[in-house]
């Protein structure tokens, strides 16, 4: 911490320093504007700089560094020995690997577009419906809880209540004469289980998003189309959902690459069990690099989560700018 | 007027209160499920009210004692301060680097660090591992809060800095304010509300960080909560009770905090969601 703080008077004095240079060097009167705009480029660059070094340090080298380890065999304590495309020929031989990118891919199919689906309408009610009654702000503060308690946290909770011996949701489903399932302990329902876990945490985060989107539409369009006898129905698929199209594709977009990246949920509840079930691919990536030290291997793996997620991206920007025109 | 109200409450849309209400319950009730199970020394997954016993602290005593919550506590909190500190002040300066100076590249700058934000954490997480690792800097605050800061502080702040008159700035310029001066006495001040955003983003982001903890601490008296609660769940299986009170701990500052600033948080959310 201590290389932070002692950066700011230096940064003072760098600035002060060029302000006394670059006085001293030209004329008061005569080329001012170009000066000031030098000088304001370098103060630009100053203020900049402190994030710039830990986004090249933190961020773009070690991109390149994984790119790099993915094509070596790697094991930390000797030199990365160059291997060719062997990591990635390994990879998709892997079981392990193999069964992780397959749960990962369920996982996203499922809590993406339900966390969307659930988190536009429950909006757009409260939107329509609630937006001048304290319940409806009650509702959305109660709603955005989950989001703030960590995955760790719903996790621990979770797992007990989702407890095959007499948990909470067994209990529960009992009144109902529904039959009790072993829900985290069968290959079934297991990963269905964090799915459920992950969309309760978000909805409350995207809900919120998607509700400001809403308020911020104008009322008129929503009068004056009602005054012509437009349903609800109609309002909302032909004003709210064109309206929202920018907002929905910052929701996808964001939970696909949040979704990609799920860890802690299944670290938590299952450990990645029963068997294969819940592994998941960062889970794949941890256990190859920090379980069994093959950090080329992992890092092949994270190359291809990045590439995965680019993938996706560059699709869904595709989707969401055809309908544009 | 208020026939008119009434008038919008239509079966459909009663049906559609109750599901609301009920996703709200489901929302709550594993929180109160918590914090209710953690005053209980039975071991049965349900709730029976002849064992809860609300002044018996005798759990949370147990995971302080015993389990080195103590230590992971105060390490969360070092590090979810120094977080926020180092975030706020860092993506600040660089947001007012950005949008209100000139220099050459700028804009292209600037999409790169958006376009880090798309990267998933992972694909740099094992060579920052080995970064730290040759410097000697794993199981140290630093290497936990460094990685904190990213380029979103940058891009949501810079959204709001473009609110801050050029005027103003012009005026202090020439009535001969230091350039640092004008950065932390007139930028920094007005830029509040987005500050308060990004300390409250910040906060729950390091306060609930889990797999670069997890990674880079391998010495326990560096653990954070977030560790600190997944060790006590695999030592403790089945005193739900137990685990419980750990994770009501872990789960008690971000919701207090919540509580003081929800309508940050909220703010913060959609500013970062609308104009992003």
């Amino acid at each position: 911490m201590a290389e932070d703080r002692s950066g700011l008077p230096l940064l003072y004095l760098m600035i002060h320093n060029n302000d006394l240079v670059l006085l001293r060097t030209v004329p008061k009167s005569g080329g001012t504007s170009l000066t000031r705009k030098r000088r304001e480029a370098v103060q630009g660059i100053l203020y900049v700089l402190p994030s710039f070094i830990l986004l090249i340090v933190f961020c773009i080298i070690p991109i390149f560094m994984s790119v790099y380890f993915s094509f070596t065999d790697y094991n930390v304590m000797k030199a990365p020995a160059l291997s060719g495309f062997s990591n990635y020929q390994k990879m998709f031989q892997d079981t392990y690997f193999v069964a992780s990118m397959k749960n990962t891919l369920i996982y996203v199919l499922v809590t993406v577009p339900l966390q969307t689906i659930l988190s536009l309408l429950f909006a757009a009610f409260l939107a329509s419906k609630m937006s001048k009654m304290r319940a409806g702000g009650f509702l959305r503060s109660v709603m955005f809880i989950p989001v703030i308690a960590s995955a760790v946290t719903a996790g621990t909770i979770w797992r007990i209540i989702f407890n095959a011996d007499n948990g909470l949701l067994n209990t529960f489903l009992g009144f109902f004469h529904i039959p009790a399932l072993n829900w985290l302990g069968s290959t079934q329902t297991a990963l269905i289980s964090i799915c459920i876990v992950a969309i309760w945490k978000n909805v409350g985060y995207f809900l919120v998003i998607y509700y400001a989107g809403i308020m911020g539409i104008s009322r008129d369009l929503y009068e004056s189309s009602a005054v012509d006898g437009a349903t609800p129905a109609q309002q909302f698929f032909r004003i709210t959902m064109p309206m929202l199209k920018p907002i929905t594709y910052l929701v996808v977009t964001l939970g696909i690459i949040w979704s990609f990246q799920v860890f802690d949920l299944s670290y938590l509840m299952t450990g990645g069990g029963p068997g294969k079930a819940t592994v998941t691919l960062v889970m794949s990536i941890y256990n190859a690099a920090f379980k069994q030290y093959r950090m080329g291997y992992a890092c092949a793996q994270a190359v291809f989560l990045l590439l995965v997620v680019v993938v996706i991206n560059v699709l869904e920007d595709k989707v969401f700018n055809r309908g544009e025109v | 007027m208020r026939t008119k109200k009434l008038d919008r409450w239509t079966p459909l849309s009663i049906l559609g209160l109750l599901i609301l209400c009920f996703f709200a319950v489901i929302c709550v009730a594993p929180f109160l499920y918590m914090v209710i199970m953690s005053f209980t020394q039975s071991t049965t997954l349900i709730i029976h009210w002849r064992d809860v016993n609300f002044t018996d602290f005798s759990n949370f005593v147990y995971v302080f004692t015993k389990s080195g919550f103590v230590r992971a506590l105060i390490n969360s909190i070092v590090v979810v301060g120094c977080s926020c500190f180092f975030n706020c002040l860092i993506a600040s300066m660089a947001a007012y680097g950005f949008e209100k100076k000139n220099f050459p590249g700028k804009e292209a700058l600037f999409r790169v660090y958006l376009i880090t934000l798309m990267i998933p954490g992972q694909v740099t997480m094992i060579p920052t591992f080995i970064i730290m690792n040759n410097l000697g800097l794993l199981n140290t605050y630093f290497a936990l809060v460094v990685l904190i800061i990213n380029a979103f502080g940058v891009f949501l702040i810079r959204q709001f800095m473009s609110g801050v008159p050029d005027e103003l700035l012009e005026a202090a310029k020439v009535d001969g304010c230091p350039e640092l001066r004008i950065f932390f006495r007139i930028v920094v001040p007005l830029i509040q509300p987005v500050l308060i955003s990004l300390v409250v983003f910040t906060f729950v982001t390091s306060w609930n960080d889990f797999l670069w903890p997890l990674i880079s601490t391998t010495n326990s008296d560096m653990y954070t909560l977030t560790v600190a609660l997944s060790l006590l769940k695999t030592q403790y299986q089945t005193n739900y009770g137990l685990v419980l009170a750990g994770a009501t701990v872990s789960f008690v500052f971000p919701f207090l905090m919540y509580v003081i600033l929800q309508k940050q948080f909220v703010e913060g959310i959609a500013l970062s969601g609308i104009k992003g």
